[in-house]
């Protein structure tokens, strides 16, 4: 283990992505992250037991079970352990409860009603554990007329807001390609988590953090909500424009699936594009200062689309990258996975996996200096370390896990 | 309850949307912080969206909790004044890619202080080959995989709304000196650099599709069809999102929808059965749906237990009786007018967020702290 957090420890009921990748981010800094998963009801992550193998771990050997083999379980659960426990027999919580000690936080996005039917609230693991936090990263948060109605990425990007304002200006609301809102509230969940830490450094008291994913969505459109309430003003769907600039789009270039991210933030900028372009813009009174282009932006962007289909993405890119305008080349995930930047600076990573062998991954965003968090496991397979958190945690001998597994309470994949 | 960062004091050089929000997370859970402007004002107060006299409500939002000082850092009088600030400070929030940074004399190195947390948010980081390549939304949106997967597939892609990339990177880097905070109570007076990427952020956030990709063999796209299966479909006074995924959200949905045939028939039960068929039911379930209204549909699916959401706008959440009940749109403390700004991005039991000041006028504050470099708390 290496990162800032290194000797923190936290027993977690995450699944889905919100609370997985809350907890991936407090696992890759460095802290020991537990993961409670329960085989009768099993990560909607992981996948159906019987799902049939993404195609290209067909030929692996080593790919045998399905929820090993998830795509999206495996992105967003590296650097846990994960044990298995039917929370829903006393001798599941009873386990729990043992292990609850260890733990410095616990983060869990079930549905509001459940931890307390579980005989877990906030309350009763503050009474086996005084100093613990606890947080609940749930669609609407823990309170309020919507504090039960259920939701997913899917659903709260439109009662957020987002889906409101994603797409583009002639067409109807949508939802971004995955859903988005889950990753805003794993960011928000992992912050509020290192908030509490601190505090508890500091008096030695723990505290209950309640992410509603609809608030924390919310809050990254701020700029909207701050202008609807001053102004009255109900932001439009901008497509690719910026409020401010223009141009601000993505464009065309030659090929299938070849497109320019293009801006210019600065008269600088303008006329770098104006030099590369060499079609005269510059002498357009239409583009002549940033108001008259914002003015004439369709026109505009009939133009710069015009010159972009005729010229290589790549090649046009680094050309404007190099004259100083804002310039990229719109990438699949084949090629971020491949990005020697990325690399280069270990963001994207190749990780071995037991089932399906090496695959690159987005890892850690984060760079610490005197503690670098450099260290990546793959996600771990359902019930892998049971055995071995049980034996190091409450020393307990295998017999007494097999105990368990015999009691249809842990184990390996599916339940029998 | 006291707030979870009373007592550390923050300097924001930055001047980005990310450092902006990095540093206003740092105020709201209690941090002093004194944001730096050059002369003639933070470049964030210069964007849209305006209020009436022409004030940036962007710099409204980002600036709020904060104080402000004018300091010329292209001249060295105002450098050594900075350095003087920093001295008192237990973190630094700097947007400067390393070349600019080298010419401010703010490098970690030169201000050699080693219980100080100083963390960069840029573009593409403080290292490799694109440190000092200029980005910005739209670039980090095409770079990082996002702005592929978003939108239609017949048209371009798109980036995410607004200021996605920086809120994300701005509540890491917060999240990051945090991290860095906690190394720093275990171990007194050891601070460090914490260098957070808005791309690399972004990549992250990115992660399950790019795994995807490559366990399918071909990248993640654009969806082709607009339908119940991939996002806000039309009903009768806006969109609205139906993502059928267990069986009991088809059943109770399609019986509610009067589609008893479709809520009856066992074999539409699985997810990959109705996923393979949806061309069967998608066109009588968005029929149906049309005869709805948002929040008719969602108040009786949300009784049933399925999941399902309304497009909701601003002027609605405004008035959104969840948000209303949880005290989410507040105004700074003491303020009995003026509008309400966005709340809490998650509720503390025991530290609250608090907004307690709106945006400081540029340099409101530079005399105060030029004359005592050490009061930046403001409690002196």
């Amino acid at each position: 283990m290496s990162g800032p957090l290194t000797g923190t420890r936290g027993i977690v009921l995450t699944h889905a992505w919100a609370g997985s990748y809350c907890t991936q981010l407090l696992g890759l800094q460095g802290a020991d992250i537990i993961q409670v998963e329960v085989r009768k009801r099993p990560d909607s992550w992981r996948g159906d037991y019987k799902a049939p193998l993404p195609k290209a771990l067909v030929e692996v050997a080593t790919a045998e079970h399905p929820w090993n083999c998830n795509f999206l379980y495996n992105s967003v659960n590296l650097n846990k352990r994960c044990i298995t426990l039917d929370l829903q027999a006393p001798a599941g919580v009873a386990v729990f409860k043992r292990l609850l000690p260890f733990a410095d936080f616990v983060v869990e996005n079930f549905s509001p009603r459940v931890l307390g039917n579980l005989g877990l609230s906030y309350d009763e693991m503050r009474a086996i554990k005084p100093d613990v936090i606890l947080c609940s990263l749930a669609a609407y948060g823990h309170s309020g007329p919507w504090g039960n109605v259920p939701g997913i990425g899917g659903t709260i990007e439109p009662t957020s807001g987002m889906s409101g304002l994603l797409g583009y200006r002639d067409g109807p609301p949508i939802n971004s390609g995955q859903m988005y809102p889950d990753a805003v509230a794993g960011l928000n969940g992992f912050a509020a988590i290192l908030t509490a830490l601190h505090h508890r450094d500091r008096t030695g008291e723990g505290q209950y953090i309640d992410v509603s994913m609809q608030e924390a969505n919310l809050t990254f459109l701020g700029d909207a909500a701050l202008e609807y309430t001053t102004t009255g003003h109900v932001r439009a769907r901008q497509g690719n424009r910026h409020l401010t600039w223009a141009p601000h789009g993505i464009f065309q270039c030659t090929g299938e699936e070849r497109w320019i991210a293009l801006a210019c933030e600065s008269e600088a900028q303008w006329r770098a594009l104006c030099a590369a372009a060499a079609l005269g813009w510059e002498l357009d009174w239409r583009w002549a200062t940033n108001a008259l282009r914002k003015e004439h932006e369709d026109a505009l962007e009939a133009v710069v689309g015009g010159w972009t289909a005729t010229q290589d993405r790549d090649a046009l890119a680094a050309r404007l990258s190099e004259a100083g305008v804002l310039a990229a080349a719109v990438l699949d995930g084949h090629e971020v996975a491949n990005d020697p930047t990325l690399r280069a600076r270990g963001v994207v990573r190749e990780i071995d996996h037991a089932e399906t062998g090496r695959w690159p991954h987005a890892v850690n965003p984060l760079h610490f200096s005197r503690t670098p968090a450099t260290d990546v496991r793959p996600a771990p397979l359902l019930g892998e370390h049971t055995a071995e958190v049980l034996a190091e945690l409450l020393g307990t001998s295998g017999d007494e896990y097999e105990a368990l597994v015999a009691a249809g309470v842990s184990g390996i994949g599916p339940p029998d | 309850m006291t707030a979870a960062l009373a007592g550390l004091r923050v300097i924001d050089l930055s001047a980005s949307v990310s450092g902006a929000w990095c540093s206003r997370m740092l105020a709201d859970f209690g941090a002093e912080v004194v944001v730096v402007e050059p002369p003639g004002g933070s470049p964030l107060r210069k964007l849209a969206p305006f209020d009436g006299e022409g004030r940036s409500l962007l710099a409204a939002l980002l600036l709020a909790n904060k104080r402000s000082a004018v300091l010329d850092l292209e001249q060295r009088r105002d450098q050594v004044k900075a350095l003087e600030l920093v001295r008192h400070a237990d973190m630094l929030v700097s947007s400067a890619a390393p070349a600019s940074l080298a010419a401010s004399g703010l490098t970690y190195a030169e201000i050699a202080q080693p219980a100080l947390i100083m963390c960069h948010i840029t573009s593409h980081g403080m290292t490799g080959e694109l440190r000092e390549t200029p980005g910005n939304e739209l670039t980090t949106a095409a770079r990082s995989g996002w702005a592929f997967i978003n939108g239609d597939a017949a048209r371009e892609p798109l980036k995410p709304s607004g200021w996605q990339s920086s809120f994300c990177a701005g509540t890491a880097a917060y999240a990051a000196i945090m991290a860095a905070l906690h190394h720093r109570n275990l171990h007194p007076g050891e601070g460090q650099e914490v260098d957070i990427a808005e791309l690399e952020v972004m990549v992250s956030t990115f992660a399950p599709a790019l795994l995807r990709g490559q366990y399918l063999g071909e990248p993640w796209r654009r969806r082709s069809e607009s339908d119940i299966t991939a996002g806000p479909v039309p009903v009768a006074d806006g969109h609205f999102s139906l993502t059928i995924s267990r069986a009991h959200f088809w059943r109770d949905a399609m019986n509610l929808l009067g589609l008893t045939d479709l809520a009856e028939d066992p074999k539409w039960e699985p997810g990959h059965y109705r996923a393979a068929h949806k061309e069967e039911y998608v066109g009588r379930v968005q029929e149906k749906m049309l005869g709805w209204k948002r929040m008719d549909l969602f108040e009786e699916l949300a009784a049933r237990r399925v999941i399902a959401g309304p497009v909701l706008y601003m002027d609605e959440l405004a008035n959104n009786p969840q948000l209303r009940e949880r005290g989410f749109w507040v105004r700074a403390e003491g303020a009995s007018e003026g509008p309400e700004y966005p709340g809490a991005p998650f509720k503390m039991s025991a530290t609250p967020w608090a907004l307690r000041g709106v945006a400081p006028e540029p340099g409101a504050d530079t005399a105060a702290i030029r004359a005592t470099p050490a009061a930046i708390g403001g409690g002196e």
